[in-house]
Formats: C-alpha cells, sequence, structure tokens
C-alpha cells in the first residue's frame, strides 16, 4: 500500500507538471466545448424547421469528442509514462526500493483513472447531463477510461520503450478513438465495431443526448465491462511474461 | 563481519566475457574501492550484486535487503520534471520515513535551498548531490557508487568524498567503482584492481603501493596500475 501510494504521488505531480500529458485531460473537452458552439447550424435562407433536422442528424460534439478521448487519449498516454519511467531508469530505482511491478502500474493507473473523472465530469457538463444521465455517462465514461488503462498498460509494458510504444498505440487509438465515429455514418463500420468499449461509450452518450437508440444500457454496459476483463487478462498475461525484461 | 562476497563470478554478453572468475569480499563499514578503465567490468559487477543481471558462474552474496541497499549509478533515475524534495518524497513514502528525513538528507549535499527546483533545472553536479541525497534518506546498510564524482567540479567532488567517509563512519559499506586514481587514495580503505574482468591486484592503497615500491600518491599508485596492465591497449 505505500508502494502504491508512492507511486500515486510521483504521477499526480508529474501529471500537473507535464504539459502535453496534461493537455490531453483538457483537450478534448475543450474541443467538444468549441464545436458544440461552432456547429450550430445557421445557414441564410434555410427554413428554420430544415436547420432543425439538420441540427438532430448532426453528430453530438460531447459524444464524438468524449469517445476520442476515452479511446485515443488515454491509450497513448499510458504507454508514455511506462516507458519514459523505463528509458530513464527511474523504475529501477523505484523496484530497488521495493516497489512490486504490481504496485506501480496501480499508481500509475490510478493517477489517470484519478485525473479522467474531472474530463468526465467536464463533459457531462458541456452536455448538459444532470440528475440520473450524469450518473449513467460518469459510468460509461470510466468504464472506457478502464479499458484504455488497461490496453495502454499493456502496449506500455509489451514495448518497454517510447517509440515501438507509440507505433502500437497509435493504430489502436485510431481505430478506438476514430472507429465510432466512422461508425455513425456508415452500418458495416457500426457493426464490426459492436464489440468494441469504444463503440459501446458512444452508444451509451448518444441515448444520452439523442434518444433512439438499438442497443439497451444494460447490454452497452455489460459488453464494455467484458472488454475491461479481457484487456485486464491480456494485461495480465504480458506483464506476467515482460515485466522482467522492461525494467532492466 | 563481511558485507558483499563474490566467489569466481563469471559473466559474458553474447560472445563477449566480462567477467572472468572475479572473487573479493568486503568488511561491513569499509569504504570499498573497485579501480579499473572504462569497460572493466565494474559496472558488471553492480548490476550483478544489486541482481539487474545474474551472473553465468560463481557465487553472489550481499548482506542486506533491496530496501536496504542505497544506488547512486550511471543513469541518476530522477523524476525530471519533480523538484529535488518531491523527487525524495516519493521515497520517502516508499521506505515509510518521517518528511524531516528528505529535508535532512538534500541540506547535507547543499541542496537545502534548492529544495523547490525541478530536476531538470540542476546542473550535472547539482543532479549528482540529489541522487547521493536519495541513496542516504533511508540510512542504508551497503551503498553502490558508480563512478560517483565522474564530470564533477573538484569541490562538488569533495564535498561528496566527506560525506561518503561520514556514510562509512556511521556504519555503512560503500562499495564504489572509479577510474580515477585520487578518488580510490583519498577515499577507499581497501581496492580491487581490475583489467578486461580479472581481478589484478587487492588490498589497501599503501600496502599495494608498498608491494611495489611506490609512496602512496596519486600518480604511483596510477604508474602500479599502468605497470601491471601494461597501460591501455
Amino acid at each position: 500500500m505505500r508502494s502504491v501510494n508512492a507511486v500515486f504521488y510521483k504521477q499526480l505531480r508529474d501529471t500537473l507538471k507535464n504539459t502535453p500529458t496534461l493537455f490531453q485531460f483538457i483537450l478534448y473537452p475543450m474541443m467538444a466545448l468549441i464545436m458544440s458552439v461552432m456547429a450550430v447550424p445557421d445557414f441564410e435562407g434555410i427554413p428554420e424547421d430544415m436547420l432543425a433536422i439538420i441540427a438532430d442528424n448532426m453528430p453530438n460534439m460531447v459524444t464524438m469528442m468524449a469517445t476520442v478521448f476515452a479511446g485515443m487519449g488515454l491509450i497513448t498516454v499510458i504507454p508514455g509514462i511506462i516507458t519514459e519511467d523505463t528509458e530513464k531508469k527511474s523504475l529501477r530505482f523505484m523496484t530497488m526500493a521495493g516497489v512490486k511491478p504490481l504496485s506501480y502500474i496501480i499508481g500509475v493507473s490510478g493517477v489517470i483513472f484519478f485525473v479522467s473523472i474531472f474530463t468526465s465530469v467536464a463533459f457531462s457538463l458541456i452536455g448538459g447531463f444532470t440528475g440520473l444521465d450524469f450518473w449513467i455517462f460518469t459510468a460509461a465514461m470510466m468504464s472506457g477510461v478502464a479499458g484504455s488503462i488497461m490496453l495502454g498498460a499493456t502496449i506500455g509494458v509489451l514495448s518497454g520503450a517510447h517509440q515501438a510504444a507509440q507505433g502500437l498505440a497509435l493504430p489502436a487509438a485510431l481505430i478506438l478513438g476514430f472507429g465510432p465515429m466512422i461508425a455513425q455514418f456508415n452500418d458495416t463500420v457500426a457493426r464490426v465495431l459492436h464489440l468494441f468499449y469504444t463503440q459501446q461509450l458512444n452508444i451509451v452518450a448518444n441515448y444520452l443526448t439523442q434518444g433512439g437508440v438499438d442497443t439497451p444500457l444494460w447490454q452497452s454496459f455489460g459488453i464494455m465491462w467484458a472488454n475491461v476483463a479481457v484487456l485486464g487478462l491480456l494485461f495480465v498475461l504480458v506483464f506476467k511474461k515482460k515485466w522482467p525484461v522492461a525494467f532492466t | 563481519m563481511t558485507s558483499i562476497r563474490m566467489k569466481n563470478v563469471e559473466k559474458s554478453f553474447g560472445e563477449n566475457k566480462v567477467l572472468k572468475g572475479v572473487t573479493f569480499d568486503t568488511h561491513e563499514g569499509e569504504i570499498f574501492g573497485m579501480l579499473g578503465p572504462s569497460g572493466s567490468g565494474k559496472t558488471t559487477i553492480i548490476n550483478i550484486l544489486t541482481k539487474q543481471f545474474s551472473a553465468d558462474s560463481g557465487e553472489c552474496h550481499v548482506s542486506a535487503a533491496s530496501h536496504e541497499i542505497g544506488l547512486m549509478l550511471e543513469h541518476d533515475g530522477l523524476f525530471s520534471r519533480l523538484s529535488c524534495l518531491e523527487n525524495l518524497v516519493v521515497f520517502e513514502k516508499i521506505y515509510g520515513i518521517p518528511r524531516a528525513r528528505s529535508i535532512e538528507a538534500l541540506e547535507r549535499v547543499g541542496l537545502g535551498e534548492s529544495l523547490k527546483i525541478a530536476a531538470d533545472k540542476l546542473s550535472k553536479g547539482m543532479r549528482q548531490r540529489l541522487t547521493l541525497a536519495r541513496a542516504v534518506l533511508h540510512k542504508p546498510k551497503i551503498m553502490f557508487l558508480d563512478e560517483p564524482t565522474s564530470a564533477l567540479d573538484p569541490l562538488t567532488a569533495r564535498g561528496i568524498y566527506q560525506l561518503i567517509k561520514e556514510l562509512r563512519d556511521s556504519g555503512t559499506t560503500v562499495f564504489l567503482t572509479t577510474h580515477n586514481m585520487q578518488e580510490a587514495v583519498s577515499l577507499c580503505d581497501r581496492v580491487v584492481m581490475l583489467h578486461n574482468g580479472i581481478i589484478i591486484e587487492q588490498g589497501n592503497p599503501d600496502e599495494i603501493c608498498n608491494r611495489y615500491n611506490a609512496t602512496k600518491i596519486i600518480s604511483d599508485l596510477e604508474a602500479v596500475f599502468v605497470q601491471l596492465t601494461g597501460g591501455l591497449k
């Protein structure tokens, strides 16, 4: 517990002082806010009822950016942290001092999860989610965040080096972050991505903002948690096999 | 009492045999120096003793648990965005020791007025001192110092020598590697000379100099080394 606390302290301080990383947590809600304000259709000469139809059919910016944040931002952040600590040999000093690898991962992930709560709340405020909707959105966001933390940690441990980590993280982030956006316009992509947690996060957020979603909430949450469990298992397997190499 | 013991240790990296039957032991509360040029196998010995590598053969014993060891290695491993104090607080939390010890350690290495400066804003010498403060924070039983004063100005190096001697006086065993003869002469109670993975001489610096009819001055210990190895080829 002492080790987890120490790693949590280190990571929280480091995240708050690391502008590019911190920016990941601010950028997406900020973009959602700006795009929500700018994307109000206001074309001269088009009747108001037509504008309302256009507005109804436009993808919701909060939904879109929340999915991109959970799917894309975090998958690149976690491997970045792990590989930086590995390459700078900070991890070696921590493990020599008695920090178990699992305590390190829990500490680092804990900070990312914690800071993501604030980002999720920011999305809720921009999206105007209150009452039960707020809790449903937060639960969906944090499930997505948990999935990305697992996947990011797996990539971080698997690659060991920053360059290699980015090579693995970027394609995964593009598929998981942008896939649901494309799925809004393409049914085939939507069917393919149906079992992915970011697609389900997108569906839950769409349900809250626009309603009329076919997938029931319980099913979306079920798929997201199944994703977290599978990614967790994948992480454990990679961790057991690769970790000793990662910190020497 | 023996603190560290190595017996017939061998280690290869691929075709390259780095250690060829290294045998030595260190006593509790002494400053033990491992002398040798770059590439002679000094860092490999530290890595084996701190369990970062395993030896191919031979015996190895360190009479301290990993959390009772202080480290100052080639890579400082500092958290570059964190301040000097925050860097130590991380380890203070790992070891479960009070905050006062971090501040005391920083003051001891002359960084008492740089508590809030980020590690990446420090000069090379200050980073070295911060690394030393981290190594002594938990009052370790054994300290491993890998070329602790390389690239430091003489004044900073002298401060670090003083601190190492204080550690020895408080009962810590100090194991240091160096290719700096001055460091060995002014600091070490005993030294071993390592060349191409083989120990070519060991003992008290005075004894070694006497053995080769040299006086205990820096140039003479250096001369003994050159005489034994034939210089660097």
